[in-house]
């Protein structure tokens, strides 16, 4: 997978979270990995379909998704309740949003699914035998770990997702 | 008073929007997708849609066409993660009176409105 695929993601959270909560993002090491997924507390999925195909997911704390929500809604979130879901699949899919103009800007056409948010540690989700670039954002209210298998479409699989996904297991 | 129909499927954000259209003095009517956004505004004629692109069941876009088709003179404004220059020109096309990306600003959309509604 060509890893500058991953920066406009990584510009897009930095961006998305300044404006959102006023939090600066640094990076932390890249890394590569073919293994599955295992969740953190919260996991969004959003697919990417067109000229780039695939999976982006984020991965947080309960504890740093309540604080990013809280300061998004301006009040206090103590439980991950249904609002605050919202609130966590909503911030990845302006993130996601904001990738997609960075890649049309870079010549690659894409459009995004709805989220799906995975609530609870330790779902196994793996993108099978195609490999995952992970990169945790770190913030002064928790890390951000944003995970990305994706690849150029050939013209004639534009229309679908070609990787699949692979879930197992009970979250805790 | 205005009405502003706020069409996302993101419960969070129609609660964000409805609370800061609310105290600027807006009625607010919510929609979870695009085709729940068509009824409404067929039964409730808002003065303004604040509609997202990307929804289940129906997205946005199509909704915009619907609307249009049901009432040209509808005020749509889009509101959406999704900007793109193709994104932008097809709902300017279909009719879309502004497009503000997400993540908004407070005055973004408030002056969207307020343009709209004269």
């Amino acid at each position: 997978m060509n890893v500058n695929f991953l920066n406009p993601f990584v510009e897009a959270a930095n961006e998305v979270l300044m404006a959102e909560m006023n939090v600066s993002t640094s990076r932390g090491p890249l890394s590569l990995h073919k293994s599955a997924l295992t969740t953190d507390d919260v996991t969004v999925l959003i697919s990417l379909v067109d000229q780039l195909q695939g999976v982006v997911l984020y991965g947080l704390s309960y504890d740093t998704a309540l604080k990013f929500v809280s300061l998004m809604m301006g009040q206090e979130f103590r439980e991950f309740d249904n609002l605050a879901q919202s609130g966590i699949a909503e911030l990845g899919n302006v993130i996601t949003g904001r990738a997609t103009i960075k890649l049309a800007e870079a010549g690659y056409r894409t459009n995004i699914s709805p989220p799906t948010l995975v609530s609870g540690r330790g779902v196994q989700i793996s993108t099978l035998d195609f490999p995952r670039l992970v990169v945790p954002l770190q913030t002064s209210l928790g890390d951000l770990t944003v995970h990305l298998a994706v690849r150029e479409a050939s013209p004639d699989t534009r229309g679908g997702n070609f990787i699949p996904l692979a879930v197992n297991g009970a979250g805790q | 008073m205005a009405t502003v129909l706020v069409v996302d499927d993101a419960e969070f954000l129609r609660v964000r929007i409805s609370k800061m259209l609310v105290a600027e003095g807006y009625q607010v009517i919510e929609a979870e997708n695009g085709a729940a956004a068509v009824e409404k505004y067929k039964a409730e004629r808002p003065d303004v849609v604040l509609m997202d692109i990307t929804m289940p069941e129906m997205d946005g876009l199509t909704a915009l066409k619907n609307i249009r088709a049901f009432d040209p003179q509808a005020k749509v404004v889009m509101l959406t993660a999704l900007g793109q220059e193709s994104v932008v020109l097809e709902a300017v096309k279909s009719g879309a009176r502004d497009f503000v990306v997400k993540p908004f600003n407070q005055e973004r959309v408030l002056s969207a409105l307020q343009k709209l509604l004269g």
